[in-house]
């Protein structure tokens, strides 16, 4: 039975962890630090659909992974 | 005793074009001229112009019946309530947004150009200092609307119609060569021609300012129609006159050798180095100005929102001194700084004008279903050719909207995925303010789960070709737990809801 409540906590976090991390990347992205542009070779014209794409999935992954740790801490 | 409703007609029209006569004109023209449609971005100026008329149509008769202050988002609310409503004031907020990030981006454009005229070094440095003058920018205008600067649109309406007037007065006798002004009719043109339409289509939906001052205006059941009708023919024939000496003063193939916004070409061209002196600081004027109304709008908006339980009250907070809601305020600023440091004008153009063409859909919605839901509402004026007028206004907005995308503009396509992403957002934070039972919270769970466990899917499938093999394994594990976590979303979600 404990492993059913502390699943959904570890994934959870992870996926939480996740979305955080993206979110970063978004804006590291977006100010150019550490040259991620180029490292990542993206092109200057398709920033804003990765910047959408790294948003979106951050943004669900944090909602997602919050669900999940609710779950488990109920 | 007061009188609150103390504009006339004649003031009324100049809140229509001062709301619409801005930095648009100096942001949009270039690519759409030099990228686009070439000289026949003139006839899409003028499509632009019969499209507005036709919603202010909707615009004039939902004011006139509802002259409360709100606009767009009371319209909606009336209508339909709920999502809807919450959905006009996001997209109306953020086109204000986009069109404030735009503004900013304006600001340099023309501060570089003003300083090219005699000191090309400082342009030099203006412009390699972008971002740090849009910050500078926005945090003073942020303390301004914070203090509740009133703004001068009268007089400001009055300089850009004059410097205008002396623009085409001094283009008298100048050779203009303006050719191919109509699109050629083949689909490929007819696509690049509305694709133009689509992007410049922000110089026109500054008009509704108008409609935010319904309460303002006396006797609202005619003044208001008559001054945006009057206002719309005004405005187009202005900006047909100015584009077309534009267009003529200045080839397409200049912009092999300079590097500068269409209209202060046209200016340095035909006026010389006072002419781009002078549209250079009405261009910086214009700019600075449209982003402090775009943060009182964006307040106004957030404070709306925030007052029907949308939104945190926080956003409701008033100065204690100066009596403005600035924590709406700074948190829309900070979208501004956000999207105006990108510096995409493009984009941007497209992004603002996408938020206000689904608001115009919207509104036109609102009139047809107000018409079916109360028909007995006093309307002092009523659209003509009802059911027709509305649902032009609704087909052209969606055209409008997808034709950027057939052309494949790389702009447009950013600025509609980003508009849908937001868009989805929206969706999510209004669902999790709102529902209040355990079911419903139960099925936004298997939504978003079900999200996750798309995107992961995706990402499997989508690593061995667009991710570098040495990130193969890190996407992977990202994967398979968005897959993991959507699965056990949904389950025990599914569990309650059953």
């Amino acid at each position: 039975m404990e492993i059913r409540r502390i699943l959904p906590v570890i994934i959870g976090i992870a996926q939480g962890v996740i979305g955080v991390l993206f979110a970063v990347l978004a804006v590291m992205l977006f100010l150019n630090l550490l040259e991620v542009q180029t490292v990542f070779n993206v092109p200057s014209e398709l920033i804003p659909i990765y910047l959408l794409i790294l948003g979106l999935f951050s943004i669900f992954s944090i909602i997602n992974g919050y669900f999940l740790i609710r779950e488990g801490r109920r | 005793m007061t009188n609150e409703k103390k504009h006339g007609l004649s003031s009324a029209i100049i809140m229509g074009l001062g709301g619409a006569i801005g930095f648009e004109i100096f942001a949009l023209l270039n690519y759409a001229y030099f990228d686009l449609a070439g000289p026949s971005m003139i006839s899409a100026l003028f499509f632009c112009g019969i499209i507005n008329l036709i919603t202010m149509l909707s615009y004039s008769e939902l004011s006139a019946a509802l002259p409360e202050v709100g606009g767009e988002y009371t319209y909606t609310k009336v209508a339909f309530g709920g999502f809807i409503s919450f959905m006009a004031g996001c997209l109306r907020w953020l086109a204000s947004v986009f069109g404030g990030a735009l503004a900013v981006v304006v600001f340099v454009e023309q501060l570089g150009v003003l300083f090219s005229v005699f000191a090309p070094s400082i342009q030099d440095l203006v412009l390699a200092n972008a971002s740090l003058l849009i910050v500078g920018l926005v945090v003073i205008l942020i303390f301004l609307a914070i203090r509740g600067v009133e703004e001068a649109t009268t007089l400001i309406v009055a300089a850009f119609l004059a410097i205008f007037v002396i623009f085409l007065a001094m283009s008298v006798g100048y050779t203009l060569t303006p050719q191919n002004i109509a699109p050629e009719a083949s689909p490929g043109s007819l696509v690049v021609f509305f694709a133009t339409a689509a992007y410049i289509f922000p110089m026109f939906v500054g008009m509704r300012a108008l409609v935010a001052g319904a309460p303002q205006i006396k006797n609202p059941g005619k003044n208001i129609p008559r001054a945006l009708i009057i206002s719309t023919v005004l405005l187009t024939a202005v900006y047909f006159v100015v584009a077309y000496v534009a267009v003529g003063a200045v080839p397409l193939e200049t912009t092999e050798t300079v590097n500068e916004p269409l209209l202060n070409l046209a200016a340095s061209t035909i006026m010389g180095p006072i002419g781009a002196i002078l549209f250079a600081v009405a261009g910086i004027i214009a700019s600075v100005s449209s982003v402090g109304t775009a943060m009182t709008v964006q307040s106004s908006i957030l404070g709306g929102m925030s007052r029907d339980g949308y939104l945190p009250k926080a956003l409701l907070k008033v100065h204690r001194r100066f009596g403005t809601r600035y924590i709406a305020i700074i948190a829309s600023s900070l979208f501004v700084i956000f999207f105006g440091t990108s510096g995409a004008v493009e984009f941007l153009g497209y992004a603002a004008s996408f938020g206000s063409l689904l608001v115009f859909a919207l509104v036109n919605l609102s009139l047809i279903q107000l018409r079916r839901k109360m028909p007995r509402l006093d309307r002092p004026f009523k659209a003509p050719f009802y059911p027709l007028t509305p649902i032009a206004g609704i087909v052209m907005s969606v055209l409008l909207l997808t034709f950027p995308v057939i052309l494949r503009d790389v702009n447009a396509e950013s600025a509609l995925l980003s508009s849908l992403g937001l868009v989805a957002i929206v969706l999510v934070t209004y669902y999790l303010r709102m529902v209040k039972r355990e079911v419903d919270f139960n099925r936004l769970r298997v939504a978003v789960g079900g999200i996750s466990l798309g995107a992961g899917v995706t990402l499997i499938v989508l690593t061995p070709v667009i991710v570098p093999p040495s990130l193969s394994i890190i996407m992977i594990i990202v994967a398979l737990v968005s897959i993991l976590a959507g699965i056990l979303n949904i389950l025990a979600s599914a569990r309650k809801i059953d």
